[in-house]
């Protein structure tokens, strides 16, 4: 089987599963891809044994700052086309499948007049015009496409999807999130933690240069961006609350200051919406380590440092930092939202509580913190969570099983045509 | 089922458009009180009769993408999103209240997809028309081969604002079943057929038409007695409506009857983008050029004329051809069949929608190059023979097309949505 993925950056969610479907089951997995990412970076093994292939890189496909809300169709076309001329230049690359990533709609518009196979749509998400993702933070000042951009933001996904053979999201409520007309197309697959990396056990008391002293109870953060749909200001207000009332805790940020989502910089006029909470607030600063962005191996070690990890995502896409949390069996308090609680059960394997209510959460962040033995057994069964239900080890057997039945049915002979209800396509 | 008065919001970038005698009708027969957002509309002398009492014009400006001349195929769906915020600054500028029900079409550019941002609460319903498929229908299975790939690519790209109208309405609505089913599988189920109607002509005129034929008169030039009369009506006469095929077999017939004159209604400038090759280019000097006609004078153009001289026309006529590649049937075709003439259209699936071959009108194979010339021929040979078609024709429009019978379904709908948005 020859599998061409397609995503933005790389290793992103297809390079492991790449890199396993080669070393496990021979499978031929090429890539196209127009960066390598930082946030997870690329291992050796992946360079060196999957077939990668650089697309060009526009001036628009640097980054998508300052493009007005009615160009990104047209980026996305633009980016179609790319991904066109660049197969087209190819003529050895001709896969049984291709895998395309659909997070601002997977560029294969365009495929089907090069390629005879079956095109997968990886479904990350479906933007809502409220109450969920970037229209969610209601309690921030209005910014001007609040009202437009979440109107159109869903054509490019529209487009791909409706000309794909099949697709999968991560998690039901990522699937849930698309219209209910597409729910038969779309299977659930988890992409796969990487248990072995994000593991339980000692790590060396220190954090870069600094050691830290015994006793210091660590809490963590960890998001790509340290922005307001992952809750970032609402963790810094319980922090300074826990500061208050307790001396022993350094907290530790992982994230960069850049805004991937949402319209921070127009709710705050300020580039960076780490500067603007923390200028909005007396933090003691001393109390807590910004790490910026980091190697998943250094993360990991943090992670088995850390005594509670704090996730307070709005409702939106779930952050792999949560997974690798519950992997290493740290005590995760998290928002009470329902993708949060796909994953999380109170009081099971992690504690939930209202995204907003400060008090709870800085109530139940003390609680922990003054047992950590008390509350270790829902790291356990956070563990236990993902080894089961979402490490590699247990997602990457159904997803290749996916694969391989889409393949079979052939480009046109997909699960598209397989669910549809034949009585609806009368024409009269 | 009662059909309450209400107050509705339409937008469509052009006036009247499709909507405008919908709007209409509703406002004479229903009582409605409608505002009416577009972005152009046509001259006053076009508007329908209750533009100003009941009906209230409303013009918006469009910026960015949409003021250009012509944009690049992948900034369609950017000049629709300028189409549906212009509507919203006017509308949050005049404020129109209150507002039971929206309806919109946005005809490949924009209507009212940011009007729910102005008013959340009303029910939207949207009109929708076509769907592009990248090598088939229209003109695209004989060009798409011949042309720049951007052509196919714009074709796969072109659906975006359908796309995004679709799941942000309440109800979606398409005038017939072809075009029901030219949409993706997932939004069948969802898309309700109904037509929006064909006007009647008035009075009805209750003489024979083998008595009519004897004092013809077209655009002011006299019909001479014992003349058969073919017509084609269409907004251009362009290839998408097989004028190229109505010149090929009104040649051939021109040859072969002495008695036949040909009437031809539209403009000759194509103005749909869809013919890449010859938008914006006159398509009757183009087909001249290629092959002369056999008789020019026995070839009447009358241009784009006003909806009675089409009336006129249609009363005239022996013989109408509709030879169209695939696309939504053009009103011209009903306007025909209500007119009852006898009419002989191309093969393709939405013509057979509303004719039975052979009881309302005829259809022709236009694979074979002389199919349509010698269905037409056998017409013109023995008219009486075949007006039962023509009458079947009318009576088949005036039982399922007419906006008597299209227009209080569709009040009965839109006043079912204001009740349930209210609550009853």
């Amino acid at each position: 089987m020859h599998v061409l993925f397609l995503h933005d950056a790389f290793p992103a969610q297809f390079g492991r599963l790449g890199l396993e479907l080669k070393r496990c089951h021979g499978w031929k997995c090429s890539f196209l891809v127009q960066s390598l990412s930082s946030c997870p970076t690329p291992t050796t093994e992946m360079l060196e044994s999957l077939d990668l292939h650089q697309l060009p890189l526009s001036a628009e496909h640097r980054s998508s700052d300052g493009i007005p809300w009615p160009q990104i169709f047209g980026m996305y076309l633009e980016q179609c086309q790319t991904v066109f001329d660049a197969v087209r230049a190819r003529p050895n690359l001709r896969p049984d499948l291709v895998v395309a990533h659909g997070g601002r709609g997977a560029p294969t518009l365009f495929l089907k007049d090069l390629l005879d196979c079956p095109i997968i749509n990886y479904c990350e998400y479906y933007f809502a015009t409220s109450h969920r993702d970037i229209s969610y933070r209601i309690d921030l000042p209005p910014a001007e496409p609040a009202p437009f951009f979440p109107r159109c933001i869903n054509a490019p996904t529209l487009a791909s999807l409706v000309d794909c053979d099949a697709g999968y999201s991560a998690t039901h409520w990522q699937k849930q999130s698309f219209p209910a007309r597409f729910h038969s197309r779309i299977e659930v697959h988890f992409d796969g933690i990487d248990t072995a990396l994000y593991r339980p056990g000692p790590a060396p008391r220190r954090i870069g240069e600094a050691s830290l002293p015994q006793g210091t109870k660590v809490v963590t953060f960890v998001a790509r961006g340290l922005e307001s749909i992952r809750g970032f200001d609402l963790f810094m207000q319980v922090a300074a609350r826990i500061c208050r009332q307790r001396t022993d805790v350094l907290f530790v940020v992982v994230g960069g200051e850049e805004i991937h989502y949402g319209w921070d910089k127009l709710h705050t006029g300020s580039p960076s919406f780490k500067q603007w909470v923390l200028s909005q607030g007396d933090h003691d600063l001393s109390r807590f380590l910004f790490l910026g962005r980091i190697l998943p191996e250094h993360l990991a070690d943090i992670l088995r440092l850390s005594n509670l990890h704090i996730y307070l995502s709005a409702p939106f896409v779930v952050s792999w930092s949560l997974f690798n949390a519950m992997a290493t069996g740290v005590p995760v308090l998290a928002s009470d939202v329902p993708p949060v609680r796909e994953v999380v059960e109170n009081g099971v394997n992690g504690l939930v509580e209202p995204l907003f209510d400060i008090d709870r959460l800085t109530a139940v962040a003390l609680e922990v913190l003054a047992d950590p033995a008390g509350f270790s057994r829902l790291g356990k069964a956070a563990r236990r969570t993902i080894e089961e239900t979402y490490s590699i080890e247990s997602c990457i057997p159904p997803i290749k099983d996916f694969f391989e039945r889409v393949a079979i049915l052939g480009a046109g002979d997909s699960i598209k045509e397989l669910s549809r209800d034949p009585s609806r396509d009368r024409l009269v | 089922m009662a059909q309450d008065p209400l107050h509705v919001l339409w937008v469509e970038p052009h006036f009247p458009g499709r909507l405008g005698a919908v709007a209409d009708w509703l406002v004479r027969h229903r009582g409605y009180r409608c505002w009416f957002y577009c972005h152009t509309a046509e001259a006053r002398e076009h508007w329908p009769a209750s533009v100003g009492r009941g009906l209230e014009l409303q013009v918006f400006g469009v910026g960015g993408a949409a003021r250009e001349q012509a944009v690049a195929w992948s900034r369609t769906l950017e000049r629709s999103l300028c189409y549906s915020y212009g509507c919203w600054e006017v509308l949050e500028a005049r404020r129109p209240r209150p507002i039971d029900l929206i309806v919109g079409r946005s005809a490949g550019l924009g209507s009212t997809l940011f009007a729910p941002v102005y008013a959340p609460a009303p029910p939207r319903v949207n009109l929708f028309d076509y769907y592009f498929h990248p090598r088939q229908n229209d003109l695209a299975a004989e060009i798409a081969a011949d042309t720049a790939t951007a052509y196919v690519h714009w074709r796969r790209s072109a659906n975006a604002i359908e796309l995004l109208d679709l799941e942000q309405c309440d109800l979606a609505w398409t005038p017939t079943h072809w075009q029901r089913h030219l949409f993706p599988p997932e939004y069948r189920h969802d898309l309700w057929v109904q037509h929006d109607g064909i006007a009647s002509a008035g009075p009805a005129d209750n003489t024979p038409r083998n008595v009519r034929a004897a004092r013809r008169s077209l655009a002011g030039r006299v019909v001479p007695e014992g003349t058969r009369v073919i017509s084609f009506v269409a907004r251009s006469l362009e290839r998408l409506r097989g004028f190229d095929r109505f010149w090929h077999t009104a040649n051939a017939l021109l040859r072969a009857r002495a008695d036949l004159i040909c009437v031809i209604v539209g403009d000759p400038v194509v103005q749909r983008g869809l013919d890449v090759q010859h938008h914006n280019q006159d398509y009757p000097s183009y087909l001249r050029k290629a092959v002369a006609p056999s008789d020019p004078e026995r070839l009447w153009f009358l241009g784009r004329t006003t909806p009675s001289a089409v009336a006129e026309v249609l009363a005239a006529s022996d013989l109408h051809l509709a030879p169209g590649r695939p696309y939504p049937v053009a009103r011209s075709l009903l306007e025909a069949m209500a007119a009852g003439c006898v009419v002989l259209a191309s093969d393709t699936a939405p013509h057979r929608e509303v004719i039975s071959d052979g009881q309302t009108g005829l259809l022709a194979d236009v694979a074979d190059p002389d199919a349509l010339y010698r269905r037409a021929l056998s017409v013109l040979d023995d008219l009486a023979e075949h007006r039962p078609l023509g009458e079947a024709a009318a009576e088949r429009v005036r039982s399922r097309y007419s906006q008597e019978v299209c227009l209080p379904v569709l009040a009965e709908r839109f006043s079912m949505m204001a009740a349930t948005r209210r609550g009853e």
